[in-house]
């Protein structure tokens, strides 16, 4: 299963973006993750689905070091790498590591702070000052996220006044505006009603032209709709990866088909 | 017997009966605590309010709050009985060229209490602000940093056994380090760093707790833009957790400005000739002792006797300062209040 | 590729530093524990070499020896209250009778004489034993002054001043040589309490009728006594005549009688004692009367708010206890000394109540003045706590058990109750902790008497004046010259007041970690 898995799909003809190796994890004494093997390819949406509890939010947790956050959470045995460089390894900075891999959460968390400072927290941290390169990255970063025309006249006004789907918008052009290589969303539509979230959608597949993104989802029909692969998980394992049409329409394992048919989870 | 009687119809039973006598009871128990507090704060409120307060324009007793403490002198003058303070009363022999009036007198019973006043607001000013840096940076640790180890749960034990200290027992401390040990003798520094370190506890515990309440989701949104933990906490918890540490420390002002017993023996003084800013060098205005409003009323209400002259220094100082430390918690009470409802996220 | 480490570290130097600040800051609560216990060690450890040495000069300079004699006759002076107190109640019966003053005395004259033997019988051997008094107390004084002479002695030589110290006089005292005189006096006292013993034999032989005959019996308790007292002289002779003035004190003697002493006597010319019995009596009794009263206002309050109360009541009583709680101890203090005190004793003059002996009372600042106030001091306490802990019970059981048909009092004394039973003997217990290291109520209003109060007395033993192990503190640290062992005595005190807190919170804590329900 390792060797067909290691084989890049078709579409991965360019260098894969990140690449998971033998990946162990573990909270406490309970392990989350086993052995995962998986290979993320540049600028293409990877959706991660399966149960409740099968890893998928903890591995991409595992992918900008968020997980440094729990205290009892560590690695086993394996490595992640980002563009060749082992992220686990001792000379790498998590903070560094995290202007470059952004993250979208479940919950919409917008700081309460106006739109603008909203948007450009990531670089007010990184000490840019500068008004005229601010306000230009507010524009851009709003227009990608398919946020500006609904907010153009109140920028200075608080993000927590925004509605479900607009915050979570407003989440990603957070996250876009530090121009990250890689963006993470984790179930970024589950609060959102059926017209946010295909707006959410819709801003996926513009950005996977500038981003590589994965994606963590509850709901399969959205990864057959945004998603170019497609990694299968349950009870910690990766079970199959694939292109996103071939593992709706043909799995490879009895497994998969159960869960995508319906038969469980 | 008619059978078809309404089954659930109310019934009359013994164990109504006792329901509705300890329900009796415990509305009563509950009421006495609420009735013996309205006891202390109506008999203080009515005695005091006669000596703050005046009949007549400006309506408040002006020599109350800006004069200092001092010995009140009782004598008959052309039949009628006269109170003066010290001052007036040598003023008074001076300006009628008599050399000796016999005349009853009693401590501390006349003049004002404004140098207690400033006192208390410099102790409490001091020691809170000493108290808040230190808390707050340890509530920052305690909630932001730390993991679950031993050193963290032995430091969770040492501020929970802190916070039952007796205050005499930091009073006995603050005599012994800063009083004794370190030199600065009975002085406002004494007192401030001793109730700082009495008051601490209430100060991490509020500090942590409202840090505790800005959401998880502020922090890992910075934290995933690649900010460290410390421009995270700086710019996207701090302010938030600001409104919520200050309310909760104004408990802490109640009772630094409540306690008496830590600035026994550390910081006050019953009699002092000076105010506080009247210093010969600035340094000398940390190591002064101050008078403080409870001191005083201790000492009004233990050194001298009960009796008409008296009384109205008495329940003059305590109406003012419990109106003080009441105004302090109501003011704790409507913030909370307010916060509660201003603050959703 | 530049840089194969695209995530490379920097940074983080500032931000350890920063968390170490705050870590270091983290650490202060327990520095300042480690700190109070230091200090409170510092100043108070050598309390017990200076009680040590202060024990044995007592036995040194033979005040322990003349101490015996001295005791015989205190216990004579007391036999002598006991027949003034028949007097008096003899007295008051007869007048009320309707006797005149005149037929009265008359009446107890036979009485009269009888108590007036007895109480001059004592005067030759008294006069003996004051005159022993103050030689022993000389010899003792002179020991002190050597003792203050080391002091100041070792003093100098710390401050390296050599010359100065080797000047400081210190006269040697020779104990045997000094208390020789007063040994030689042991005849002396023996013929004497001899004859002071016949003096008492043949009076106890014809003692009068009472006119009252009610109190006869009283009278014949008084005689029974005055025969044990009479027993009681060959043990006391033996006792001196063994005495051994250079026996060794041992060194736990020390931490016995300080732990264990009946007596706290300062300033005294006879004998200092540091017992911190009678203080921690108080401290417990009025923190006991204070609990008694308000553990069931406090639970009564926490049930009432939580279960019982309006929606409208709970708004106000909730904040109003939260306010109760800041009312400053001082003032409360205040308000026990100009109000409370007078009132509890016109209260007690009531006729109603005169049934209870003892009463009326004759203190109006005693232990159970200062326990009412401390009362009002716990409640909130208790009352936060306990309501916490009930709230704290999960709703399912509750509602489990309206569900089966129970009123509201039969769940919450049968479900909540006992679910939150944990919480509440922990509130209880912090009361405790909070009321017993309360000073300035105490100091107002107990009274401040040390000694242990009567028990036997039954109710009004607890109108006692007593003095408690705070209020001690607090009224003589500011008097006694540093370095003393009365000094060092108060911050002993204070340590094992220290350690008595710590003791009850971590009771409080176990208790609610052992027992804590298991929700889920």
């Amino acid at each position: 299963m390792d060797e067909t898995l290691k084989t890049a799909p078709p579409e991965a003809v360019a260098p894969a973006s990140i690449e998971i190796d033998h990946l162990d994890f573990f909270y406490g004494d309970h392990q989350a993750l086993f052995d995962i093997n998986l290979a993320m390819p540049a600028h293409k949406v990877t959706a991660l689905i399966g149960p409740s509890g099968c890893g998928k939010s903890t591995l991409l947790r595992c992918l900008n070091r968020m997980n440094d956050l729990v205290p009892v959470a560590r690695i086993g045995h394996g490595q992640v790498r980002i563009h060749g460089t082992d992220i686990y390894g001792p000379n790498v900075d998590p903070i560094e590591l995290r202007k470059r891999v952004g993250m979208v959460f479940q919950k919409s968390n917008p700081f309460p702070k106006s739109i603008y400072e909203n948007v450009i927290y990531g670089l007010r941290i990184q000490g840019r000052t500068k008004r005229s390169d601010l306000d230009e990255v507010v524009e851009r970063s709003l227009r990608q996220a398919a946020l500006w025309d609904e907010v153009k006249d109140r920028l200075h006004e608080s993000g927590l006044g925004l509605s479900g789907g607009q915050q979570q918008r407003l989440c990603i052009a957070r996250a876009i505006a530090v121009e990250p290589e890689i963006i993470l969303m984790d179930e970024p539509c589950s609060a959102l009603d059926p017209i946010a979230t295909s707006k959410v959608e819709e801003l996926i597949f513009e950005l996977k032209k500038l981003y590589t993104i994965v994606i963590v989802t509850h709901n399969m029909q959205q990864a057959g709709r945004c998603s170019d692969l497609t990694a299968f998980f349950y009870l910690g394992k990766l079970i199959e990866m694939d292109r996103t049409e071939k593992l709706f329409t043909n799995p490879a394992e009895k497994q998969t088909e159960d869960y995508i048919t319906g038969r469980f989870g | 017997m008619q059978t078809q009687a309404n089954p659930f119809q109310h019934r009359q039973s013994t164990v109504r009966f006792l329901e509705s006598l300890a329900s009796g009871t415990i509305r009563v128990g509950t009421y006495l605590v609420l009735l013996a507090a309205a006891c202390i704060f109506l008999t203080i409120g009515y005695k005091g309010a006669q000596t703050v307060f005046t009949p007549h324009w400006p309506f408040v007793n002006t020599e109350f709050f800006t004069e200092k403490p001092s010995t009140l002198y009782v004598f008959e003058w052309e039949g009628k009985k006269v109170e003066m303070s010290d001052d007036r009363f040598r003023a008074f022999k001076a300006a009628h060229k008599v050399e000796d009036i016999p005349a009853e007198t009693y401590a501390h019973s006349a003049g004002g209490i404004l140098p207690c006043i400033v006192g208390t607001a410099l102790l409490v000013l001091g020691s809170m602000t000493i108290a808040l840096v230190l808390g707050v940076s340890s509530a920052i640790y305690l909630s932001e940093y730390s993991r679950d180890w031993w050193l963290l749960r032995l430091i969770r034990l040492a501020i929970m056994n802190l916070a039952g200290v007796p205050s005499i027992v930091f009073g006995l401390f603050g005599f012994a380090l800063f009083v004794g040990y370190f030199k600065w003798n009975v002085s406002l520094m004494a007192g401030w760093f001793t109730l700082a370190f009495m008051v601490l506890p209430v100060v991490i515990t509020s500090a942590e707790e409202a840090l505790k309440a800005v959401p998880q989701g502020f922090r890992e949104g910075s934290l995933a833009l690649g900010a460290t933990q410390w421009q995270t906490i700086r710019t996207n918890v701090l302010p938030y957790a600001i409104p919520g540490i200050l309310t909760s420390s104004i408990l802490g002002i109640a009772r630094v400005a409540g306690e008496t017993a830590p600035i026994l023996f550390t910081a006050a003084y019953v009699v002092l000739d000076r105010y506080p800013w009247q210093v010969a060098k600035w340094t000398d205005f940390f190591f002064q002792p101050v008078q403080a409003l409870p001191y005083h009323i201790y000492v009004v209400s233990s050194k001298i006797p009960q009796n008409e002259y008296t009384e109205r220094m008495q329940y003059g100082t305590a109406f003012v300062f419990l109106a003080l430390v009441m105004l302090i918690s109501l003011g704790s009470v409507i913030l909370r209040i307010r916060l509660r409802h201003k603050l959703k996220w | 590729m530049k840089n194969p480490n695209r995530f490379d570290r920097k940074r983080l130097r500032i931000d350890h530093f920063i968390k170490w600040f705050f870590g270091s800051n983290a650490l202060l609560a327990i520095i300042v524990l480690a700190l109070i216990t230091l200090f409170l060690f510092r100043e108070g450890a050598e309390f017990f070499p200076q009680n040590l040495q202060n024990l044995r000069n007592y036995r040194l300079a033979g005040l322990e020896y003349v101490g015996l004699m001295r005791d015989q006759i205190e216990a004579h002076t007391a036999l002598n209250r006991s027949l003034q107190d028949l007097r008096l109640r003899q007295s008051n019966a007869l007048l009320k009778a309707g006797k005149t003053p005149e037929q009265v005395t008359a009446a107890l004259a036979r009485f009269d004489a009888f108590a007036a033997a007895f109480d001059s019988s004592v005067d030759e051997l008294r006069g003996v034993i004051s005159e022993l008094t103050d030689a022993v107390t000389e010899i003792k004084d002179k020991a002190k002054l050597r003792e203050d002479a080391l002091q100041q002695r070792k003093f100098l030589l710390t401050e390296g001043k050599r010359a100065e110290a080797d000047a400081v006089p210190v006269a040697k005292i020779d104990f045997a040589a000094q208390l020789a005189p007063i040994k030689a006096a042991f005849p002396l006292y023996q013929k004497t309490s001899l004859v002071f013993r016949g003096k008492i034999e043949t009076l106890l032989l014809q003692p009068p009728s009472l006119p009252v005959r009610e109190f006869q019996p009283r009278f014949e308790q008084f005689q029974k006594a005055a025969r044990a007292y009479l027993t009681t002289f060959p043990a006391t002779e033996r006792k001196l005549a063994e005495w051994n003035q250079f026996a060794p004190v041992p060194w736990h003697r020390a931490i016995t009688s300080f732990l264990f002493g009946t007596e706290w006597i300062t300033n005294s010319f006879w004998q200092d004692w540091y017992g911190v019995l009678p203080l921690l009596t108080g401290s417990v009794m009025v923190a006991v009367i204070a609990l008694v009263l308000a553990v069931p206002m406090g639970v009564c309050a926490a049930i009432y708010v939580s279960e019982l109360a309006s929606p409208v009541e709970k708004q106000l009583i909730k904040p109003y206890i939260e306010f109760i709680s800041a009312i400053p101890s001082v003032v409360i203090g205040f308000f026990g000394v100009a109000i409370l005190g007078e009132k509890l004793r016109e209260l007690t003059q009531w006729q109603a109540l005169s049934w209870i002996s003892g009463f009326p009372i004759s203190e109006r600042l005693n232990a159970f003045t200062a326990g009412c106030l401390l009362a009002l001091m716990a409640v909130p306490t208790i009352f936060s706590l306990a309501e916490d802990a009930i709230n704290s019970v999960p709703r399912a059981f509750k509602e489990a058990s309206y569900a089966l048909g129970a009123t509201r009092l039969q769940t919450v004394f049968r479900v909540l109750v006992p679910a939150s039973l944990s919480g509440i003997v922990s509130a209880v217990l912090l009361g405790f902790g909070r009321v017993i290291g309360e000073t300035m109520v105490v100091l107002l209003c107990a009274g401040n008497r040390i000694a242990i109060p009567d028990f036997t007395q039954g109710v009004s033993s607890l109108f006692q004046p007593v003095h408690t192990m705070t209020g001690i503190v607090a009224q003589e640290l500011g008097e006694v010259p540093n370095g003393t062992i009365h000094y060092r005595a108060l911050f002993m005190v204070g340590l094992l007041l220290f350690f008595l807190a710590l003791c009850i919170n971590w009771l409080a804590q176990a208790v609610v970690r052992r027992y804590k329900i298991s929700i889920g």
